[in-house]
């Protein structure tokens, strides 16, 4: 079904008596096209309001002058509708809206992405579509997003009734529509997440891990952990409570925590047994995954006269160089023979490495372990653990009580287990909670700003516990490395363009200068660095720096005037005010750093009045 | 076009909808039939109700009541008067010498609400902080971002000054399942001293029972539930346009999806529903 022309619409809404409308488009685009050609539409129809609209907009051009000379100026006084959505200035957005309320426009062609809680209502939503367009496609409305569209019909005080009307379109699917709002209302689902900045200003502020653990398991999200938790501790409890029970039924006054140490002994003896190898050929092949490695030298077979140099070892299998140079891959199970120094894997070196084997061979070789020194070993572990369970009981109680505890202890075990079982989920539980945090801590420690081992934030993590910025890790080893001071002010503004803009925006494609291409690649270098040691530890990577911003920001603080800015970069309003806003609060936080680095915080300062000026306020 | 003093009340007089157009919309007319009962019944009593003094809601009440003696999590649709809560939570508070900290998720929002305070409570009483705005920073009454209102937070933590207020008010509460942004409202939530009453305004969400529990346990200061009881505080119709610009009211009177807006699709020669 194909969509009706905007102005088409606005007169069937109109007969019906269903104007002033919202009507949600799926693009910025469609938005701006629907609003002119509606108001072209209607450029010959009578509207006393004309007069009043122009009026009141140019009540706002003393305040935001950029506004009189805008393209969509004609479009509102004249046609009576207007385009709203996040291309256009905050200052245009917020005329529009006041406009509506007064009750000086028809309509307005709106994304779905309207803002939360800016309250501009209409007697009716107009609803082109099931579907939100994405990125990359299209999908269906949720319930959420169509309840925040239609909590938009009706003003409160100025309508008895509100309409949402299902109009024609490509996506449109009304039985869907009806459905939706009849949903009951989406829940609020958490999305709690470990940040370097919280954990640093926790770290600071209590001095422990252990604190800073607490408050992530106050969070919304793990309250299910938490729920878990306390029932495992419940569990744990009464189970407890049990074995003290059989204790004392039996006279026997030793505590709970005795028969869970008995029973870590016993089943630690059960998985001693378990694992205990039983044959010489297992022996010999955990020896073997033990001591073959990488820069060793093996022999091969029985005689083991066949030399190899390792290079390399996976899943039971080697990979080397033999005397002749050519190379081998082979079972572990075939070496014969393990020599003990370790090599560099250089092409002289491995040379003189099968010499030395040649010559010095027979004390070089590590001794082959026997079945019976294994057992050996494993028996004394057994043993002791024997001994140990033996002991748990004080020998200098009499015979009779000892047996009767003895008897005590063991038919408590099975609580036991269920004690220790909870303990060691508890443990796990709150593991995961900890983890993302524990994670980055330990790249904090990596890079010098947290004493791991100490719990402690280090002098420099103070100050980037004071950086309220985006990817705070990236712009402190950039404040350490020292590039700041190869930066003019409009270099370090780009640059923190680069890292505070999204990351797949467009805004223009100005041409960048050498310098500037260099000062970013240093950036990048650093990015490059962070992200690598982030990947090592499982956090996910940073996104890349958007040059497109860097370029339209150091054009912009070198003094461009607005409209040149806009016209040059090609981008759409509203994405430059906010990447320039955001690069300015970026700036303004590094020039809070005085103290810990005054030449950077007054070059930021410098930058940030150059990005902060009208309109970007 | 239409003017709006036109439109007030003008739905009630009238008989026949649609008529009004003119032009190119009229051969469409002719093919319409006459009005349906449906329609007039969707229609019925469009309009503006009379101007009349305003009354507070009884779940605006039963909020400030709860204020009183506990932490309150407002769950009520946009428009419904929520921030009329929080306005005369803080009239009271300002008046009796105390101070309040109101925060929001967007800067946009902020800018609105530090004129709106500063309209009803006078300028010197109100302060703002955003990223790149500070004024009037020790006015007993603040409005500031959610990331500032948290990094205060921090601070105070970690030695630097109090977070100088009586009451909290995190509006657009439910900004705590936005997915860059949502932990700081849980961090704001967690760190808050229980001293500091908290006064949360959201949208209506699904589980505002186990987020008020939540906020009861970590705070351990008891949060209490208000919602606005009828959901809406305008009623909502819905309708289907038609393509030929006929109306169709998009529930029946069981309020399941009208039947009718299959039959009329299939009737048409405009193509099956499928390609709607």
């Amino acid at each position: 079904m194909p969509e009706m022309p905007p102005a088409t619409l606005l007169a069937a809404l109109g007969s019906y008596n269903l104007l002033p409308a919202i009507v949600f488009l799926p693009t910025r685009r469609r938005c701006d096209k629907a609003a002119s050609e509606a108001a072209f539409a209607r450029r010959e129809a009578t509207d006393e309001r004309r007069e009043a609209r122009r009026e009141f907009m140019l009540g706002f051009v003393a305040e935001n002058p950029e506004i009189r000379g805008h393209r969509h100026w004609d479009t509102i006084v004249r046609g009576g509708v207007a385009s709203h959505h996040a291309g256009h200035m905050p200052a245009w957005k917020l005329v529009i809206e006041k406009l509506m309320s007064a009750g000086l426009l028809d309509a307005i062609f709106a994304t779905a992405t309207v803002a939360a809680g800016v309250d501009f209502p209409a007697r009716t939503v107009v609803l082109t579509g099931a579907d939100a367009r994405t990125g990359n496609g299209w999908r269906q409305l949720t319930a959420s997003e169509l309840q925040q569209m239609t909590g938009r019909a009706g003003r409160r005080g100025r309508d008895n009734v509100g309409f949402i009307v299902a109009a024609p379109g490509l996506h449109q699917d009304p039985q869907r529509i009806a459905d939706l709002l009849r949903a009951p209302p989406d829940p609020l689902v958490s999305q709690f997440r470990a940040t370097y900045t919280t954990l640093l200003n926790l770290l600071d502020a209590y001095g422990s891990f252990a604190q800073v653990r607490d408050i992530a398991e106050k969070s919304f999200a793990h309250r299910d952990v938490a729920d878990r938790v306390a029932r495992l501790e419940v569990e744990c409890a009464e189970a407890e409570t049990r074995i003290q029970k059989k204790l004392r039924q039996a006279g026997c006054d030793l505590p709970a925590s005795t028969a869970l140490g008995l029973e870590r002994l016993v089943s630690a003896r059960a998985r001693l047994q378990e694992t205990r190898p039983q044959t010489r050929a297992e022996v010999l092949h955990r020896w073997l995954d033990e001591v073959v490695q990488p820069g060793r030298v093996v022999g091969i077979g029985r005689s083991g006269r066949r030399l190899v140099m390792v290079t390399e070892k996976r899943d039971g299998n080697i990979r080397g160089i033999r005397e002749d140079g050519r190379s081998a891959s082979l079972a572990l199970g075939r070496i014969g023979r393990v020599y003990a120094p370790l090599y560099r894997l250089r092409e002289g070196a491995i040379d003189e490495a099968f010499e030395e084997i040649h010559t010095r061979g027979k004390d070089l070789a590590l001794p082959e372990p026997r079945l019976r020194d294994a057992h050996a070993e494993e028996s004394e572990s057994l043993k002791a653990l024997d001994d140990l369970i033996d002991s748990f009981v004080p020998s200098e109680t009499g015979a009779e009580k000892r047996l009767r505890c003895t008897q005590a202890l063991w038919s408590a075990m099975d609580d036991a287990e269920v004690v220790n079982r909870a303990r060691r989920r508890i443990e796990a539980a709150r593991d995961d909670v900890w983890q993302p945090f524990e994670q980055r801590a330990r790249i904090l420690s990596l890079f010098g700003y947290i004493d791991f081992e100490a719990e402690k934030v280090r002098e420099r993590g103070k100050w980037l516990a004071d950086l309220h910025i985006d990817r705070p890790l990236l712009v402190g080893e950039a404040l350490e490395s020292g590039i700041f001071k190869s930066l003019d002010f409009a270099q370090l503004a780009s640059a923190m363009a680069a890292l505070s803009a999204d990351e797949d925006r467009d805004y223009g494609e100005l041409e960048l200068g050498d310098s500037l291409v260099k000062s970013l690649s240093q950036f990048e270098d650093i990015g490059f660095r962070v992200a690598t040691e982030e990947w090592k530890y499982g956090v996910e990577p940073t996104p890349d720096l958007n040059f497109s911003a860097a370029g339209a920001a150091a054009y912009w603080a070198t003094g461009t005037d607005w409209p040149t800015l806009v016209h040059d970069t090609g981008a759409e309003e509203g994405d430059l005010f906010r990447m320039l806003s955001r690069t300015g609060e970026a700036l303004l936080q590094i020039a809070g750093l005085k103290r810990s680095h005054p030449e950077a915080a007054r070059l930021a300062a410098v930058a940030a009045d150059a990005v902060l000026r009208e309109p970007v306020r | 076009m239409r003017r709006r003093e036109e439109q007030r009340g003008r739905g009630q007089r009238r008989r026949h909808v649609g008529a009004r157009d003119s032009g190119s919309n009229k051969q469409h007319h002719d093919r319409v039939p006459p009005a349906a009962r449906d329609v007039k019944k969707l229609l019925e009593g469009i309009g503006s109700p009379p101007a009349g003094i305003f009354q507070p809601d009884p779940f605006q009440l039963e909020a400030l009541a709860a204020l009183e003696f506990e932490d309150v999590l407002v769950t009520a649709p946009t428009g419904s008067g929520k921030t009329w809560i929080a306005r005369e939570e803080i009239r009271r508070l300002l008046a009796a010498g105390r101070r309040a900290w109101y925060t929001t998720p967007l800067k946009a929002l902020t800018n609105s609400k530090y004129q709106e305070f500063g309209e009803a409570f006078g300028v010197d009483q109100v302060g703002i902080l955003t990223g790149d705005r500070k004024e009037h920073t020790d006015a007993p009454l603040i409005v500031g971002t959610t990331e500032i209102y948290r990094n205060q937070l921090f601070d105070s933590l970690r030695g630097f000054g109090e977070v100088n207020a009586d009451l909290v008010v995190l509006d657009e509460a439910h900004y705590l399942a936005d997915e860059d942004r949502g932990h700081v409202w849980e961090e704001a939530i967690i760190l808050t001293p229980p001293r500091i009453r908290l006064l949360l305004l959201s949208a209506t969400i699904g589980n505002a029972d186990e987020f008020a529990k939540w906020i009861s346990e970590v705070r351990g200061v008891h949060c209490g539930v208000v919602r606005r009881p009828g959901a809406r505080p305008v009623p909502l119709r819905s309708a289907f346009l038609l393509p030929d610009r006929r109306l169709l009211p998009l529930l029946d009177e069981r309020g399941r999806f009208n039947p009718e807006i299959d039959n009329m699709a299939a009737k048409g020669d405009r193509g099956s529903r499928r390609n709607w």
